[in-house]
C-alpha cells in the first residue's frame, strides 16, 4: 500500500456523517485521525491508515494532547473537519439552560478549541484547510431549534473571522451547511417535521453523506486556495 | 526551563521572523526589544505568527504550553509588550500548566 496522501482530522468520527467522511477519505488514500467521546470497538474503523482517539472536543487539554500525538506520529496536518455536534430539538421556552450550554460547548466551543489547537500543525501543510459543519437550520431560522441553530450560526461567524485571521498562514476556513441527512442527529425528529423542512429546499430531498463529502472535497482541493470564509448550503438554501 | 532559555527561544523566533521580512522591514532583535502595543514593532498578525513560532520551539524543547492571554491585545498591559514581559509570562505559564 502506498503512503497516505494527506492527514485529515475528523471530529465526531465514530458514527453518522463523521464516520462516513472518515471512511470516504480513507478510501481516497488519506490518513484519517478520528476522534469522538466514545471508542466502543464497534464504532471505530479498522483500517491501516485510521487512528481513533477518545477525546471530548470541549476538553482543551485533551485536544492539545491529541494534536501533540498527531505531531509526533505524522508531523503535519492537512485538514481539520470540525464535524462533532449535538442537537436537541426543543422550543426556546422549554430548553433547560444546561442543555443549551451543552449544545453551545460541543458545537461551537469544540470547533473553536480544535481550530485553535490545530493552527501550528496546519501551518506545516502545503494546502492547509479547516472545514466546519453548519446547518440549514441557520438560514431557515427553524422554530424549535433555537440553540442548535444559534450554535451553528456562531460556527459560521467563527468560520468567516478565522478565514481572515488564518489567511496569512495559507489556511483556508470554510463551512458546509447540510440539509437533513438520515443520521443519529435526526433521531427523535418527527417525519412530518422533516418533510416540511425538506419541502422548503430548492432541491426538496434529504441529502446523502456523499453530498456533504462533495462540498468538503471542493474546500480541501489544492486549487481551492482562494476559497475561504465561505458557507455552502446544500439544497439551494441560504 | 529558566528565564535565559526562554529569552533565547524568543530571540531565535525574532531572527526567524526576520528571515521572512524585507531588509527595510527588519525587527529589532534584543533582550529588551519591544514587540506589541505602544512602540511595538509587530502588528496583530505579526505577534500571532511570532507566538505560534515560540509555542512550537517550546514544544520541541518538551514544554507544551499554549500562550493564550486574556489581555493579549491590550496596548498597555499585554504580556506580549516586549521581550522581558514575554519571558516573565512564558515562565508563569510553564509553572502553571
Amino acid at each position: 500500500m502506498m503512503s497516505p496522501k494527506r492527514c485529515i482530522l475528523i471530529t465526531g468520527a465514530s458514527r453518522g456523517l463523521g464516520r462516513h467522511l472518515a471512511e470516504y477519505y480513507l478510501a481516497q488514500g488519506d490518513l484519517v485521525i478520528g476522534c469522538a467521546r466514545s471508542e466502543a470497538a464497534e464504532s471505530t474503523i479498522s483500517h491501516k491508515y485510521y487512528r481513533h482517539y477518545r477525546v471530548d472536543v470541549t476538553d482543551a487539554p485533551a485536544v492539545r494532547t491529541l494534536l501533540q500525538e498527531v505531531q509526533r506520529e505524522v508531523g503535519k496536518l492537512d485538514a481539520l473537519i470540525n464535524n462533532a455536534g449535538i442537537a436537541n430539538m426543543n422550543p426556546l421556552a422549554l430548553t433547560p439552560v444546561e442543555t443549551a450550554r451543552r449544545i453551545m460547548e460541543t458545537n461551537f466551543l469544540g470547533t473553536f478549541v480544535l481550530s485553535q489547537a490545530a493552527i501550528r500543525l496546519l501551518r506545516k501543510s502545503s494546502a492547509p484547510r479547516i472545514v466546519n459543519l453548519s446547518s440549514i437550520a441557520v438560514p431557515l431560522r427553524l422554530a424549535g431549534e433555537s440553540v442548535y441553530a444559534a450554535s451553528k450560526s456562531a460556527i459560521e461567524t467563527l468560520t468567516r473571522v478565522a478565514a481572515q485571521e488564518l489567511g496569512a498562514f495559507g489556511i483556508t476556513c470554510n463551512a458546509v451547511g447540510p440539509t437533513p441527512i438520515d443520521t443519529d442527529l435526526l433521531k427523535g425528529v418527527g417525519k412530518e417535521k422533516i418533510r416540511r423542512l425538506v419541502e422548503q429546499q430548492a432541491i426538496p430531498r434529504m441529502a446523502q453523506p456523499s453530498d456533504v463529502a462533495h462540498v468538503v472535497d471542493f474546500f480541501l482541493h489544492p486549487a481551492s486556495h482562494m476559497i475561504t470564509g465561505q458557507v455552502i448550503y446544500l439544497g439551494g438554501l441560504g | 526551563m529558566d528565564s535565559g532559555q526562554i529569552q533565547t527561544i524568543i530571540i531565535n523566533a525574532l531572527h526567524m521572523a526576520n528571515q521572512a521580512r524585507t531588509d527595510d522591514n527588519q525587527l529589532t532583535v534584543a533582550p529588551d526589544a519591544p514587540l506589541f502595543g505602544d512602540n511595538g514593532q509587530l502588528d496583530s498578525l505579526g505577534i500571532v505568527a511570532l507566538i505560534i513560532d515560540i509555542e512550537e520551539a517550546l514544544a520541541e524543547s518538551g514544554c507544551n504550553v499554549t500562550l493564550t492571554a486574556e489581555r493579549a491585545m491590550s496596548l498597555s498591559q499585554s504580556p506580549f509588550k516586549d521581550v522581558p514581559s514575554l519571558v516573565v509570562y512564558i515562565g508563569e505559564r510553564l509553572r502553571t500548566e
